[in-house]
């Protein structure tokens, strides 16, 4: 993994991660654990996979970094490797799942980040990676790219 | 502009994969970083083409008769028939967030220029009530509070735009005194380089302009209020979501939940009717939208269709002044009175607002 832009978090950026990390102390998503850092722009995140799944009694490492205009931009969330075998998980920690990209939405949080992460991760039917594992993890200069989606057909008689 | 969106067009098509947890087909596409910057690179110009939201003394409508000159003649009889009646077009930028962009300037000039104090209480009502609505659905305070919050300074600030500031006498003073072209260099200079020129009229906006919409950072105040504006529609469409259920249904095959979470609430995102419509019923503000298509009517004669999205006030809520006041001209105030005051010309994939001559 190479290094993050790491642009100091805007004052709205710090105050929401502030009130962020308040609301997961009080009220953390089970199955997860942040190990306290004095670093608020990097949280790591201490992942059990649920009983029941083929990831039960597994334990990853979920690194969160936090760009500067946060909550509007999404943070970055990979697994620190090695990263669960998944079909959606690359062996660099690249996690395929739109939220973290085109749908992030600042309605959204670490939190729930996370229990949709571990919903994925629950589900998984077999312990593969993706496909085209190899060739993407070549390839990877820094995983994403927020896009916006600008086209769409217009039905004129509603 | 038809360029620009034929060209995002074909980049979304290429790109628009990673809708959901991937397969393999999806990172084939993803991981093209040529799409990537191809896309990246019409992003830049089409910002450096159209400021979020744009000058309108730039764009009188013949405007848009020049950019279809070549075109359909359905859509320059169309236009002809729009310079009846309006006078001038602001662009927004298409980046997805038109519909709310061009929303939130309409209403915000409006209150500008009328200092409509019982408008400004009437939404701010409103505005409480979406939020108890959020917080109702189980949203975390933090993650709307600031928008709540940005919107409402927004509403305070063009307000006290009445009051004239002995900046805005000097403002005023300076585009007296000046002849246009100075005042555009003197504005160049000191304001910013996306708002380039003004006509005096159009002084009074500049506050508020400069204020809002100069600078290109996600934390933009318009960016902001957007966000606030998704915020607010999302909350409006779960909480009636048996009422926008069929229409959601008619669009995707997505629940209202999916909906809301993919289609609403991520900046960027399309606005059709069903986020029109909940916008429009949670503020309490009626909006015109004026379609410019290709649609034309069997009996040959081309008209222009518009569509009066009026709001449907909740029981006992407060019904929009605008409303308020038509029922009380038109008697016994069928819907038909209501003139919506924000009127938003729609082209395929794009919304702008329209000034009335």
């Amino acid at each position: 993994m190479g290094p993050t832009q790491r642009d100091a978090l805007s004052k709205i950026a710090c105050n929401r991660l502030q009130k962020e990390l308040v609301e997961w102390q009080v009220n953390p998503p089970s199955g997860f654990k942040h190990k306290v850092t004095d670093n608020l722009q990097r949280w790591v995140i201490e992942v059990n996979g649920a009983p029941g799944t083929l990831y039960a009694g597994e334990t990853y490492q979920l690194q969160v970094d936090f760009p500067e205009h946060y909550p509007m931009e999404a943070p970055q969330v990979i697994f620190v490797p090695p990263a669960p075998l998944h079909p959606h998980i690359y062996s660099n920690g690249h996690i395929c799942l739109d939220i973290l990209y085109d749908s992030w939405s600042p309605a959204m949080t670490v939190s729930s980040i996370c229990i949709s992460i571990l919903s994925m991760l629950s589900s998984s039917p077999v312990k593969q990676r993706p496909a085209d594992n190899d060739r993407y993890v070549k390839n990877c200069k820094n995983g994403r790219s927020p896009k916006e989606t600008r086209w769409w057909f217009h039905d004129d008689k509603v | 502009m038809q360029n620009q969106d034929g060209l995002l067009a074909d980049a979304e098509v290429e790109g628009i994969s990673s809708t959901q947890a991937s397969n393999v087909d999806d990172w084939e596409n993803f991981r093209d970083d040529a799409i990537m910057q191809q896309q990246s690179s019409i992003w830049a110009e089409e910002a450096e083409k159209i400021p979020f939201v744009g000058d309108k003394a730039r764009e009188p409508l013949s405007s848009l008769a020049a950019e279809y000159q070549s075109g359909s003649p359905i859509l320059l009889e169309k236009i002809k028939l729009l310079t009846e009646e309006f006078a001038a077009i602001r662009r927004t930028r298409g980046d997805g967030n038109c519909f709310f962009r061009s929303f939130m300037f309409s209403y915000l000039e409006r209150i500008l220029e009328s200092q409509d104090q019982e408008e400004v209480h009437r939404i701010t009502g409103n505005v409480e009530n979406c939020r108890r609505t959020l917080q109702s659905l189980g949203y975390a305070d933090f993650t709307f509070e600031d928008f709540f919050a940005l919107f409402l300074e927004q509403l305070e600030s063009v307000l006290q735009g009445n009051k004239e500031s002995i900046s805005h006498d000097e403002l005023i003073q300076r585009s007296r005194d000046q002849s246009v072209s100075d005042y555009s260099e003197w504005h160049i200079t000191h304001v910013s380089t996306y708002v380039t020129w003004m006509r005096k009229e159009d002084v009074k906006h500049m506050k508020f302009l400069c204020a809002a919409f100069l600078s290109a950072s996600p934390y933009n105040v318009s960016c902001l209020v957007v966000m606030f504006f998704r915020f607010v529609t999302s909350g409006e469409i779960r909480k009636r979501s048996e009422f926008f259920e069929p229409f959601i249904l008619g669009l995707t095959n997505a629940t209202v939940e999916q909906f809301c979470k993919s289609s609403v609430e991520p900046m960027g995102e399309e606005s059709d009717h069903v986020h029109i419509t909940a916008l429009s019923d949670a503020l309490g503000v009626p909006i015109r939208v004026v379609y410019l298509d290709r649609s034309s009517c069997d009996a040959g004669g081309v008209s222009v269709n518009h569509h009066d999205f009026i709001p449907n006030p909740p029981s006992g809520g407060d019904l929009p002044l605008a409303a308020a006041t038509a029922t009380a001209a038109g008697g016994s105030g069928g819907s038909e009175t209501i003139k919506p005051f924000i009127t938003l010309l729609y082209r395929p994939g794009h919304y702008d607002i329209l000034y009335p001559k």
